[in-house]
C-alpha cells in the first residue's frame, strides 16, 4: 500500500523551541487516523506544515502517487491538490448565507476569471443541496451562517470541506464545544467521509477517539511517541505517563 | 433560468432610475438647453459630482468588498485626467498656433509647428522640447488608451508586489498613501514633463468644438459622466455579485481561511485593486475637463482620504451608498467652503464656516463610524424595517448555540 501523504523527518522551532522534532508520518488513501497528544504536542503544527501555513527547517512533505513535494507551493496550491482542513473554531463566512458558504467551497476552477463568469448551474444548485442535506442543514440553505448555533457551523465546515472533493481531511479537533448528540453525529460523519477520503483527526477526547474506533498516532513533544489501535498505545507505559497518567 | 443582474438586485435599477432621473431634470434646468435655472458653473459641478461619485463607488470595491483601504485612489484618479489633459493641451495649443502662423508668408512647416507647440506648453517650465511621455499626445485614441494603461499598469505593478508579500491591513494603507504622496512630489518636479507644479490647464477647451458654447459643452460632459457613472456601477454591481463577490466579501472576512479554500487571495486582490484603478482612471478622465486644470496637488494624500470619508459616511459594503456618500458630502462641501453658508453668531464668537467645515467633517465622520457603520445607506435599512438585533455581551459559548449573555437572562 502505497502512501498518500507522507511526512519524513520534519522539524520546526520557533524562537528556539522545538515544536516538531524529527517527525515522520503516513497516511494511505482513505483511512481514518486519529492524532491524540497533550497540549503543545505539535498537533496543530503539524497540520499548519501539512497544508502550508509553517513552513519546517528540515524534512520533506510528500503528496500522491507521484510523491510531489508540498514544500514548494503555498497554502491555495495546497488546497487545490486536494487536502481540506478543518480548524478547531468553526470558521465559515458568517456574512454570507450557507449556501454561498458551499457554493464557494463546490469544486471548481479556483482563477478570478473563470469565477468571475461563473454561474450556477442546476448541477451545481443539486449538489450544494445534497452537500447540505449531507451534514443535516437541508433546510438552512438561506439562512446566514453566523445565524448558526455552534455546532451548526461546525457541520458547515465539513460540509465546504466535502464540496471542495480533497482527497485528504484534516480535521482538528471536531468535537470540541459540542454537545453529546452532536458528538455522536460527528462521529457518524467522519466514519462515512473516511469511506471516500483520507481523514486525519485530531482531538485530544479520549472518548471520543474510542468511538472513531481507528489507527492512533500519539504525539508528545514533536514527535511520534507511539502508533497502533487505541488499546495498543494506551497499554504503552511511556504514553501513560506522559498523557493519561495527567488525568 | 436565472433572473438578469438588475433584478436579482432592484437596488441597480432603483439607482440608474435616479440618476436618469437626476441628469434629466438638469438638462431642463440648464442654461444650454432649458430655463437656465441652473447656472453653468453649477452644471459643471454636478458634472464633476458625477465622477467623484464613479471613483467612490471603486473604492467600495477595494475597500467595502475587498477589505482593502487603499489610500491612494485618487492618484489613479488624477493620472486619468494628466493622460487626457495631454491630448487637450496639445490639440488646442496646435489649433491656436497654427492660427497664428498661418499669416507668415511662408507657411509653417510641421516641425515648426510641433517646435512652436513644445515652446508654449513647456515654456513656463524652461523647455522648449516635448518629453518623451508626451509620445502619443497628438493622437486622442493613443491617450485615451493611456487613460486606461498607465493607472492600470501602476495598480498591477504596486499591488503585485503589495499583494504577494502579505502587506496587509494599516500597512497596506500607509504603503498606498506613500505611492500617492510620491507621486505628487515626482510630478511637483519641473522635469517630470508634466509641467511641475503648474499641472496642465485650459483643459475646458475642447479641441473642434471651439463653437460649441460652453453651456451646452458642459451639458454634454454632464450627460458623459453619467453614462459612466451608470455603466461603471453596472459593472462593479456585477462584479461584486455572484461568486466573485462571495470570494471577495470572503477575503475581506477571513483571508486565512479562503487560502484553505484553494482561491489564490492575491490573484483576486489583485484583480479587484486593477479594476477599480481602472475605473477611478476614466472617472478621473471626465472630470478634469469639467474641472478645467489639474495639478499635482490633485494626487495629496488627503484626497485621497476624503474618498474614504465619502464611502464610510455613505455606507460602505453598498455600491449605491458609496455614491450617495460622495454626491452628498462633497455637495455639501462646496457649499460650506463656498460662503453660501451663513455663518452663525453666538455672540462671544462667530463661526465661520469657511474654518469650520473641516472640523464638522471630522467629527460626522468619527461619529458615523462609532454610532452609524452602515452609514447614509443603513436608512435604507430603516425604511425597509430591517433592524439586526441588539446583541449584547459575549457568545456564551459553544453548546448555548447563539444565544449571548444577556439574551440568556432574559
Amino acid at each position: 500500500m502505497t502512501a498518500l501523504l507522507e511526512v519524513r523527518g520534519i522539524s520546526v522551532s520557533f524562537d528556539g523551541f522545538r515544536a516538531i522534532n524529527n517527525l515522520s508520518f503516513e497516511i494511505a488513501d482513505r483511512e481514518l487516523r486519529a492524532i491524540i497528544g497533550p497540549n503543545g504536542a505539535g498537533k496543530t503544527t503539524f497540520m499548519d506544515i501539512v497544508t502550508g501555513k509553517t513552513r519546517p527547517n528540515e524534512g520533506q512533505v510528500l503528496w500522491g502517487e507521484n510523491s510531489k513535494s508540498l514544500l514548494r507551493m503555498n497554502e491555495s496550491q495546497i488546497a487545490r491538490a486536494g487536502i481540506g482542513r478543518k480548524f478547531q473554531r468553526p470558521t465559515v463566512f458568517e456574512d454570507q448565507t450557507v449556501a454561498e458558504n458551499l457554493t464557494m467551497a463546490l469544486s471548481a476552477s479556483r482563477s478570478p476569471f473563470s469565477v468571475l463568469r461563473w454561474k450556477p448551474t442546476q448541477d451545481s444548485v443539486t449538489r450544494v443541496g445534497e452537500l447540505a442535506t449531507e451534514v443535516g442543514l437541508g433546510d438552512q440553505l438561506g439562512r446566514k451562517s453566523g445565524e448558526l448555533s455552534h455546532g451548526q457551523k461546525q457541520w458547515l465546515e465539513i460540509g465546504m470541506l466535502l464540496a471542495q472533493e480533497p482527497r485528504l481531511l484534516l480535521v482538528d479537533e471536531p468535537a470540541a464545544g459540542m454537545t453529546l448528540a452532536e458528538r455522536e453525529q460527528t462521529t457518524t460523519l467522519l466514519r462515512n467521509l473516511a469511506e471516500k477520503h483520507a481523514v486525519v483527526v485530531v482531538e485530544h477526547d479520549m472518548d471520543f477517539v474510542r468511538r472513531l474506533d481507528c489507527k492512533v498516532t500519539v504525539l508528545h513533544e514533536g514527535s511520534v511517541l507511539a502508533e497502533g489501535s487505541l488499546d495498543h498505545v494506551t497499554a504503552n507505559p511511556q504514553v501513560i505517563e506522559v498523557y493519561l497518567g495527567r488525568g | 433560468m436565472r433572473k438578469p443582474l438588475v433584478l436579482r438586485h432592484p437596488s441597480i435599477l432603483v439607482f440608474l432610475g435616479v440618476l436618469a432621473v437626476f441628469t434629466v431634470a438638469v438638462t431642463v434646468l440648464s442654461a444650454g438647453y432649458g430655463t437656465g435655472a441652473i447656472s453653468t458653473s453649477m452644471v459643471k459641478t454636478l458634472g464633476k459630482t458625477l465622477c467623484l461619485a464613479l471613483a467612490a463607488v471603486a473604492m467600495d470595491l477595494v475597500w467595502g468588498y475587498a477589505g482593502i483601504l487603499s489610500l491612494g485612489q485618487m492618484a489613479f484618479f488624477a493620472l486619468g485626467g494628466y493622460m487626457i489633459g495631454m491630448w487637450l493641451m496639445v490639440a488646442r495649443t496646435e489649433g491656436i498656433v497654427a492660427g497664428s502662423l498661418a499669416n507668415l508668408p511662408i507657411p509653417p512647416t510641421d516641425a515648426e509647428i510641433s517646435a512652436a507647440v513644445a515652446t508654449q506648453i513647456f515654456g513656463v517650465v524652461g523647455s522648449d522640447k516635448f518629453p518623451m511621455i508626451w509620445a502619443f499626445s497628438g493622437s486622442l485614441w493613443g491617450q485615451l488608451a493611456l487613460v486606461v494603461l498607465v493607472p492600470g499598469l501602476l495598480a498591477l505593478v504596486f499591488g503585485w508586489l503589495a499583494f504577494r508579500s502579505r502587506v496587509n491591513g494599516v500597512y497596506l494603507s500607509i504603503l498606498t498613501q506613500a505611492m500617492t504622496l510620491a507621486l505628487a512630489l515626482y510630478l511637483f518636479q519641473n522635469d517630470s514633463g508634466l509641467r511641475g507644479n503648474n499641472g496642465l490647464s485650459g483643459l475646458q477647451n475642447i479641441p473642434g468644438l471651439d463653437a460649441v458654447s460652453q453651456e451646452k459643452l458642459s451639458i454634454w460632459f454632464l450627460w458623459a459622466s453619467a453614462v459612466t457613472l451608470g455603466l461603471g456601477y453596472l459593472l462593479i454591481a456585477w462584479v461584486a455579485s455572484g461568486k466573485f463577490g462571495s470570494v471577495t466579501r470572503a477575503i475581506r472576512d477571513d483571508e486565512a481561511r479562503v487560502r484553505f479554500l484553494g482561491y489564490s487571495v492575491e490573484g483576486y486582490k489583485l484583480v479587484v485593486f486593477v479594476l477599480a484603478a481602472v475605473v477611478t482612471a476614466i472617472a478621473g478622465a471626465l472630470y478634469y475637463p469639467q474641472a478645467g486644470i489639474i495639478n499635482p496637488a490633485e494626487l495629496a494624500p488627503i484626497a485621497s482620504i476624503y474618498l474614504a470619508v465619502w464611502v464610510a459616511i455613505g455606507g460602505r459594503g453598498r455600491l449605491y451608498g458609496a455614491a450617495i456618500g460622495a454626491i452628498f458630502v462633497s455637495m455639501l462641501s462646496s457649499w460650506f467652503t463656498g460662503g453660501r453658508a451663513p455663518d452663525v453668531n453666538l455672540g462671544f464668537y462667530t463661526i465661520k464656516w469657511v474654518d469650520w467645515w473641516q472640523v464638522l467633517l471630522g467629527l460626522s465622520f468619527v461619529l458615523v463610524t462609532l454610532l452609524a457603520p452602515k452609514g447614509i445607506a443603513g436608512l435604507v435599512d430603516l425604511f425597509e424595517g430591517l433592524r439586526p438585533p441588539k446583541r449584547q455581551g459575549q457568545p456564551m459559548g459553544p453548546d448555548m448555540g447563539s444565544l449571548r449573555e444577556k439574551e440568556a437572562v432574559e
